[in-house]
């Protein structure tokens, strides 16, 4: 969402990043609310008044939003800054790898994507390799096991819980294509 | 009493083979996720929500409560034996029982939580028992301006009386019930904020959005600052189980049960809240307070039983009247809306053998966790060691493939990426993701009752407050709301 700091390799100080990516989340988290306010508008309504038609839930999420995004904004601006959430995994010393997060989204685009084009043990096998590769895995063990998961996975599909999920280049194999 | 016989029967269905399996399916399952980091109950119960579609009710439910009482039991293995604590509910647990392990005495941290969740579980799954039917007998009475008012009471302490910051909470609170909006209007047959786009239609899956924001949100979130080289897990050192041990838990498992079960029932957010009060109650009654901080074992047998007890707790407005306070609560109640079941005041009358198999199922399953987390902890060790990059691949690809079985649709795929970047971002700015999921679920439902109470009452909304029931509810939810204004103000001066 925030590109400006995404490739910048000069370490800028962590604070004033974080400032500029909470303004941009509160502006959208309230900019989602203008959107909700203005479309409701549109929402049909028939009957008479004094029942409470479609729109009126919509109005208030709407200004909820918009309230909160505003809020959200004005403590950023006094410094109150939302704490990062803390996890296990999670190394709170090192900078953001932005790099690491879009090759992620990628990955994730790349899988939806071929989905249709190439089926399901395709797709599941880019997912998985991409992913573990991006993190750090190396990178042959990676692709067995993606494949190897991929097919286990169509194969429990087709036969075990009678969903069936597209074999896409194995179309017509037993046991793949459900 | 009519409610001895019926659990009983209960027992009598749950103790069949099939059931058993499901049960010991579900605790494991639950054990697992608690276990690994990046993944909770509340994801997992998601994930499995479309392909449990063709179990039968009973089976399904059994499944959901034994992963939500396993990741109970397995957060505490995480916390105590991992270097890197983190999750919420199981940080106090850190405190004492990394240093515990750190100290060579793991095995009697790792034995002090898993008995104290069990005794925990026990008395608050007993009462459950005692308590929902009288609750729920009350509940049938309750109007529909009383659930909004129940419903106000579970949205604000969710969202703004827990959180660090109210205002990210509230916000997320509201990102979840714009997401509930989306789709077409039940009463009306109106679409909103569809955008034309066919498949928001029939709205955005629940499934969806908690995996979203749980798996994809916290995948994103990890690799952005990974703590890379090989796990550290401390090794399990010293005794299991000495007289000292008795003689030094059993109280605070009990204190621990008393503060967590009442604090669960309440829409007071579930066990986070439950494992602080009763961590600091356990170092205020010490006879060795210097001991806190360096390795007590009182700091973490109390935590971790009021942590179960809460658990059960949350169990009781869940099952008397659909209300759920966290977010594996509201995950839950979508598996009962999946097939066609309200939980609620009805839910003892009409579907009162599957209730109460599925309590039974609790006591059998938390029998089944003591044996899991205490001789087989040795699996969860290595479980813990999985490497990092195959966990999180692993994580994306069954949040994709699961997303991907909902409808067999690649735009859920879509929406599932939206939100699971939004959920990064959130992570990244304090914005917690569990009122996000709460608001989703509950949203619809109050939209529906407040709407039904305008109906009757011809559009005069004073009849929101008008019964006694509606008014007291918001009184106290006022109390509440001006004595954590005051305690923060307080603070901060």
């Amino acid at each position: 969402m925030t590109s400006s700091d995404a490739t910048s390799p000069d370490p800028a100080p962590p604070a004033r990043s974080a400032k500029a990516e909470e303004y941009v989340f509160g502006a959208l988290v309230a900019a989602l609310g203008v959107f909700t306010l203005v479309d409701a508008t549109t929402i049909a309504t028939r009957g008479s008044m004094g029942t409470v038609g479609p729109r009126v839930f919509p109005y208030a999420v709407g200004a909820l939003l918009v309230v909160t995004g505003v809020a959200a904004i004005v403590a950023t601006a006094r410094g109150r800054l939302g704490p990062a959430e803390d996890a296990e995994d999670v190394d709170t010393s090192v900078r953001t790898d932005w790099v690491t997060v879009a090759k992620l989204v990628a990955v994730l685009v790349a899988h939806l994507a071929l989905i249709d084009v190439a089926g399901w043990p395709v797709a599941g096998a880019v997912l998985f390799f991409g992913a573990a590769w991006t993190l750090g895995a190396v990178w042959w063990k990676a692709l067995v096991v993606a494949v190897v998961l991929a097919l286990v996975v169509q194969v429990l599909f087709a036969a075990g819980l009678g969903l069936s999920l597209p074999a896409g280049v194995f179309e017509g194999v037993p046991l793949l294509d459900g | 009493m009519g409610s001895l016989t019926a659990l009983l029967e209960g027992f009598a269905t749950a103790a069949q083979p099939e059931y058993l399996l499901y049960a010991l399916l579900g605790v494991t399952l639950g054990t697992a996720v608690g276990v690994l980091p990046g993944i909770g109950p509340a994801m997992t119960v998601a994930l499995l929500l479309p392909l449990t579609y063709s179990l039968e009710p009973t089976a399904a439910l059994i499944i959901f409560a034994g992963i939500y009482y396993g990741g109970m039991y397995g957060g505490s293995t995480t916390s105590i034996l991992l270097n890197t604590p983190g999750e919420s509910s199981s940080v106090v647990t850190a405190l004492e029982g990394n240093r515990m392990a750190r100290a060579g005495r793991g095995a009697a941290a790792l034995a002090t939580a898993a008995i104290g969740s069990f005794v925990a579980g026990t008395i608050a799954t007993i009462l459950l028992t005692a308590l929902a039917p009288t609750i729920a007998d009350l509940a049938v009475t309750l109007g529909p301006a009383d659930y909004v008012a129940l419903m106000v009471v579970a949205f604000t302490t969710v969202a703004a009386l827990l959180g660090a910051s109210p205002v990210r909470g509230l916000a997320s609170l509201g990102l979840g019930l714009f997401i509930g909006l989306v789709g077409t209007d039940t009463l009306t047959g109106q679409q909103r904020f569809t955008l034309g786009v066919p498949t928001l239609s029939d709205g955005i899956d629940v499934v969806v959005v908690a995996v979203g924001v749980f798996a994809v949100g916290e995948a994103l979130y990890v690799a952005a600052r990974m703590r890379h080289g090989p796990v550290e897990v401390v090794p399990v050192g010293g005794k299991w189980m000495t007289g000292e041990f008795w003689r030094r838990s059993w109280k605070p498992w009990l204190r621990g049960t008393a503060i967590g079960f009442p604090i669960g029932t309440i829409p007071a957010g579930g066990a986070d809240v439950s494992t602080f009060l009763s961590y600091a109650a356990e170092k205020k009654l010490a006879k060795r307070p210097e001991e806190f901080g360096k390795g007590a074992i009182e700091g973490v047998a109390g935590p971790e039983a009021a942590n179960n007890a809460a658990a059960a707790g949350v169990l009781v407005p869940l099952l008397t009247l659909g209300l759920p306070t966290t977010a594996t609560a509201a995950v839950i109640v979508a598996g009962f809306q999946s097939y066609g079941i309200q939980p609620g005041p009805l839910l003892f009358t009409n579907d009162s053998a599957l209730v109460w198999a599925l309590i039974a199922s609790l006591y059998i399953g938390n029998v089944m966790l003591l044996v899991l987390n205490l001789p087989l902890v040795k699996i969860w060790v290595k479980v813990l060691q999985i490497p990092r990059p195959y966990l999180y691949a692993g994580i994306l690809l069954f949040a994709a493939l699961g997303t991907y079985a909902v409808n067999f649709v690649v735009d859920d795929l879509v929406v599932l990426l939206v939100i699971g970047v939004a959920g990064f971002f959130m992570r990244r700015h304090g914005y917690p993701v569990a009122p996000l999921v709460v608001g989703l679920i509950l949203g619809p439902m109050a939209e529906e009752q407040v709407r039904r109470t305008l109906q009757i009452s011809e559009g005069d909304p004073a009849a929101l407050v008008a019964s006694p029931f509606a008014a007291v509810a918001y009184a106290v939810l006022a109390a509440a709301l001006v004595v954590t204004v005051v305690l923060r103000v307080r603070r901060r001066a």
